[in-house]
């Protein structure tokens, strides 16, 4: 991915079957889908596998990538999942894409990787999901050379999409598009791989949550593009959806270079656009 | 369904010695097994005492503390349990107590373990009372909620339940006259919840804290840990003659009631703080932060890393 028909990616993934039954989703076009009734047993892999990858052959469990997930989620709004690449795997990176099969909008997250993502290390991408349903969570890592490699897990959680995310709605949208950028050095200067947090005060409104004084939809608006560069290079651009939960917060490596500041864009579907800077490195 | 861990000495005899402060005047034993055991704590003033349970088909979301005040003219109702039957069963004791119309209501703050038992109360007409943001919190959980609630108490103990919503919002200050006694209702800022409210029966100078306190049973973030603690300040400076835990004995004595729980929420913001300094992440966090408090609370190892979890989202953009 990263390449032009990532919009066509994403719409195909908005296309598929709520599987929870939720009468509709409003997409970042705001497109209504059409109320499907799902059967919670169905394997849905199969035909997310078909419209995202096609008929190319995936590497299940191989060892090129490893997905971190708790198998039960204690707060299904906010699942911690982390992403490694062991150091094993020399290959710079094309692309990788977080799938939650029994999600409203299964695709999580497509990155796309630059030049400043970074070989030579332990590579790594993590962020905070939301889980609707007992599903499958799969990371798909696409080396350069065109190899599918997928690792899943299974979590048991309920009610992450469907539910309010936000503790104090109030609070939270006070600061909307406030961000904050970080770097972090690695232990050893011997190695070339940095990590970088960037974190973004957002709802990332799902539009399946009623306005209870209006009994209105309260329409979805969520970060739909983050562009990360290191020195004008690009780490990695990644489409989102929904189900990256409130406030994202994504932490991942990227190559060291004469200039490790890391400049962030992120675009939300309301077109609002948000750009931040990391300060000195670590802080 | 759960396994219990063994609480501290030091919060068993805390505990104790508050409860002991405030003798029953009058024990309403369970004569009939469809009532709910309750005391009376001070003239007027009763308590059930919910189990330190998560919600089951045998508990019957029996788990939290459920209280009623008695005026001269009418009763008000504060917390109603997480279930309908459950519900039903404190109402029966209140029809032990007094035939007086039950009039008023009132939900703590929206989490079903105090609000799923409204329903019970349906035939009374009463005033539903909460916080003004009570209704926003409970509505858009409310599918979450029911759907857990099914599962967890099964269809039996989950028969009759509904989202019954306030219909007098709270905000700031409201006080409702029971005839010869009034009860004072003051909406808190974002601490356990975003709706969280506590009632002063002014007659017996007895303060209902809902869940802004836990003893015994571990304290459950879900709004601010930072609010929570600046509220624990402010009341830990507040004179009455006693306080009713949300989850807890039916009755116990400030400032030490809240000492537990301010150590507590202090120890995770701390560990939290710290471990956010070094760099380290959220996952990094659910294994450490706040463990030093396992051996004080029960269900400790049900909440403790939902709590870490809410407090690092929190005070990460600190």
């Amino acid at each position: 991915m990263g390449e032009p028909d990532e919009d066509g990616l994403m719409l195909a993934l908005k296309s598929l079957v709520c599987p929870s039954g939720v009468a509709a989703l409003a997409s970042a076009a705001f497109i209504l889908l059409a109320p499907v009734a799902g059967n919670a047993d169905q394997d849905a892999w199969p035909q997310l596998k078909l419209q995202t990858f096609g008929d190319r052959p995936i590497q299940a469990e191989d060892g090129a990538v490893v997905l971190e997930i708790p198998g039960t989620a204690d707060d299904a709004s906010l699942v911690p999942l982390t992403v490694r690449v062991p150091p094993a795997i020399t290959q710079k990176l094309k692309s990788l894409t977080l799938i939650i099969d029994k999600n409203p909008d299964p695709l999580v997250a497509a990155l796309s990787f630059g030049p400043a993502a970074g070989t030579g290390g332990e590579r790594s991408f993590s962020t905070r999901v939301r889980i609707d349903s007992f599903s499958h969570v799969r990371a798909i890592l696409e080396t350069e050379d065109g190899t599918l490699h997928m690792a899943t897990k299974f979590v048991a959680a309920a009610g992450g999409c469907g539910a309010m995310q936000a503790k104090d709605p109030d609070a939270e949208t006070v600061d909307l598009g406030k961000m904050i950028v970080k770097t972090f050095p690695p232990a050893l200067d011997s190695n070339p791989v940095w990590s970088g947090l960037v974190m973004i005060k957002h709802p990332n409104q799902n539009g399946m949550q009623l306005n209870i004084n209006t009994a209105d939809i309260i329409p979805a608006r969520f970060v739909k593009e983050v562009t990360v560069k290191r020195g004008g290079e690009l780490v990695f651009q990644m489409q989102s959806t929904f189900s990256i939960s409130t406030n994202p917060n994504f932490r991942f490596t990227f190559g060291r270079g004469a200039d490790n500041s890391l400049d962030v864009v992120v675009k939300d579907t309301d077109s609002a656009v948000f750009t931040a800077q990391s300060g000195p490195s670590g802080s | 369904m759960c396994e219990l861990s063994p609480i501290s000495r030091r919060n068993a005899v805390k505990a104790a010695l508050a409860f002991a402060a405030s003798p029953f005047l009058r024990y309403v034993p369970t004569y009939a097994a469809d009532h709910a055991e309750v005391s009376e704590i001070a003239p007027g003033v009763f308590v059930h005492q919910g189990r330190y349970e998560m919600q089951s088909p045998e508990n019957r979301g029996d788990m939290a503390n459920a209280c009623f005040v008695v005026g001269n003219e009418s009763v008000a109702v504060i917390d109603t349990l997480g279930s309908a039957v459950a519900g039903s069963e404190l109402r029966n004791a209140i029809r032990t107590v007094t035939s007086k119309p039950i009039r008023y209501v009132i939900n703590t703050h929206m989490h079903p373990d105090h609000v799923f038992g409204n329903a019970a109360f349906k035939e009374d007409n009463p005033i539903y009372v909460g916080h003004l943001k009570l209704a926003r919190g409970l509505a858009s959980r409310a599918e979450r909620y029911l759907a857990i609630n099914k599962q967890m108490l099964g269809d039996e103990a989950f028969g009759g339940i509904e989202i019954i919503l306030p219909a007098l919002a709270v905000d700031g200050t409201e006080t409702l006259d029971l005839g010869g006694r009034s009860l004072v209702l003051e909406t808190q800022p974002t601490a356990h919840t975003d709706n969280d409210m506590t009632i002063t029966d002014t007659a017996t100078d007895t303060l209902f804290l809902g869940d802004l306190l836990f003893s015994v049973h571990v304290p459950t973030l879900d709004g601010s840990i930072k609010g929570w603690l600046v509220l624990l300040d402010d009341l830990s400076r507040k004179q009455a003659a006693r306080v009713v835990p949300g989850h807890g004995p039916k009755a116990m004595e400030l400032p030490g009631a809240l000492e537990p729980e301010q150590r507590y929420l202090a120890a995770i913001a701390s560990d939290v703080r710290r471990l956010i300094k070094e760099g380290k992440t959220l996952e990094d966090a659910t294994e450490v932060a706040g463990f030093s408090e396992r051996d004080a609370w029960k269900l400790f190892d049900q909440y403790h890393v939902r709590n870490v979890t809410a407090a690092f989202a929190e005070l990460e953009w600190e």
